[in-house]
């Protein structure tokens, strides 16, 4: 009899109860509905529905191009969605009601509801022709309007969380590529957003330099407070990351779970020969 | 035959006027840049009226001559209330003219910038103003400075051409030295060598700007 109750009180089921009690109880930070992207003939994205609660980690794996990243895009306003609709904390993200008329978002809308997100880039995009405090610091001060003072402190004690305080003089040039992720990582979090997207963070590094910023990355999201859309192909990182798995093909999502059973069991027959080319090696 | 008294006697008056000619050519150049900069974002601007006219007042000045352009400046306004003198006519012109082939310029810059840093940006919620004045325009700027100074040396040895509408610069002093002595070689040939000088040693000043530009 204590095999079945160990199944149930196994930390995954709970987890997933969790989750399931979250959709429920408090409305989504984020909400796509009914999201197509196409370019031309080619459609990336087909009718996306899908929620993230507040906090809630998602891990997003699939084979290259299969709308992983442009899901993402779409969330951070880089690409806008052929149709559908994006809700972010409750707003809409690429429309807005006008007259009771829904209308296609102004710059100033945007710029609005995109202050609740932040976005970490596979090619870590820093400014080259700025200080890595710079780099920090710029956002908080231009666009939050904070202090210098405030500006630096608030940078620097990101910097620290990273593990890059001694070189915050230094320009990007002058770092590892894995420094300048854990900077731009510092970069975005400084903003404080409430979703936070990671998009292949570690896919352009150097292998020796990939378990640096996964460690940065989990003991952020140990932390807990703040959302994540983590696009990736590390498998180990997104199970340990992960309160969900969205396995995406052709611009679906074949299936969708807590890591454990998407990892260990998983149904559609697309997964399992996704999961087996990495258990190969 | 070359006359050196002569040469002494007129060298501090076309000194004198190259002043004027240096002072055009900056005060033309400072026209062009800031002229070029504002229809290089106003042709790369999403209001299409906008655009369009950027784009159509660039290639109707750049195919029409320098010229053309001062005369009109200088005589045809005036005939629609707007007078100006000589040098400022001749500023607007040069400078208008100039703007459009370092508008040129700009965009190049502008368009080497990778795609990420306008990312970025945007990531980061700056205002497409914030966007250009602190990530884009930093970054374009520094790497097209030598072709900006080449461009200063080009609109430099042009200036003779505002003599046409007037302007004392140094070549117009120079054909009223001689047309006084009935002695133009001594005169066109301190123009000539003034311009040698003063360009010639930009060019190598420009040259070692673009060495350091390029060790950063």
């Amino acid at each position: 009899m204590s095999v079945p109750l160990k199944v149930i009180y196994n930390e995954e089921s709970t987890k997933s109860i969790g989750n399931d009690l979250r959709k429920v109880a408090v409305q989504p930070i984020v909400n796509y509905s009914n999201i197509s992207k196409s370019y031309g003939d080619l459609q990336v994205l087909r009718n996306i529905d899908l929620d993230i609660a507040p906090g809630e980690k998602v891990a997003l794996i699939g084979p290259s191009g299969s709308g992983k990243t442009t899901l993402a895009r779409l969330l951070m306003t880089l690409e806008e969605p052929t149709s559908g609709t994006i809700e972010v904390d409750g707003e809409m993200l690429w429309h807005q009601k006008t007259n009771g008329k829904l209308v296609k978002a102004n710059e100033k809308h945007l710029h609005k509801v995109r202050g609740n997100i932040g976005m970490v880039f596979q090619h870590f995009n820093l400014f080259p022709h700025m200080t890595i405090l710079r780099n920090v610091m710029e956002a908080p001060r231009n666009v939050l309007g904070l202090s210098k003072e405030e500006a630096v402190e608030r940078a620097v004690t990101m910097l620290k969380q990273v593990g890059l305080a001694n070189k915050i003089d230094a320009y990007p040039a002058q770092l590892s590529g894995g420094q300048k992720q854990r900077v731009a990582i510092a970069r975005a979090l400084v903003m404080r957003p409430k979703v936070m997207i990671f998009d292949e963070p570690t896919s352009a590094l150097d292998p020796e330099l990939v378990g640096e910023v996964l460690e940065v990355i989990k003991a952020i999201a140990a932390e807990g407070e703040m959302a994540m859309l983590l696009i990736t192909h590390e498998m180990d990182f997104a199970r340990d990351v992960a309160d969900r798995i969205l396995f995406f093909d052709q611009g679906r999502i074949i299936e969708q779970g807590p890591p454990k059973r998407i990892f260990n069991n998983p149904e559609s027959e697309r997964l399992q020969t996704f999961l087996s080319r990495f258990n190969r090696h | 035959m070359w006359n050196w008294d002569y040469t002494l006697l007129i060298l501090p008056q076309i000194l004198e006027a190259l002043k004027l000619t240096v002072s055009a050519t900056f005060v033309a150049f400072a026209v062009a840049l800031v002229v070029g900069l504002i229809l290089t974002l106003a042709r790369r601007s999403d209001f299409k009226p906008l655009s369009l006219f950027a784009s159509g007042f660039i290639e109707f000045v750049r195919s029409t001559p320098l010229l053309v352009q001062l005369y009109f400046i200088f005589y045809v306004l005036p005939e629609h209330g707007l007078s100006l003198s000589p040098f400022i006519a001749g500023v607007i012109g040069l400078g208008l003219h100039y703007s459009t082939y370092l508008s040129e310029v700009y965009r190049g810059g502008i368009e080497s910038i990778p795609p990420g840093q306008w990312e970025a940006a945007k990531a980061l919620n700056f205002t497409p103003l914030e966007t250009w004045r602190k990530i884009i325009l930093p970054q374009s700027i520094p790497p097209i400075i030598p072709v900006l100074g080449n461009y200063l040396i080009t609109m430099f040895k042009e200036t003779p051409v505002l003599s046409a509408i007037t302007l004392v610069e140094i070549m117009q002093t120079a054909k009223m030295l001689g047309s006084h002595s009935f002695r133009y070689l001594e005169a066109f040939t301190i123009v000539g060598v003034l311009f040698l000088v003063l360009s010639y040693s930009s060019s190598l000043m420009v040259r070692r700007l673009e060495v350091r530009l390029n060790l950063r």
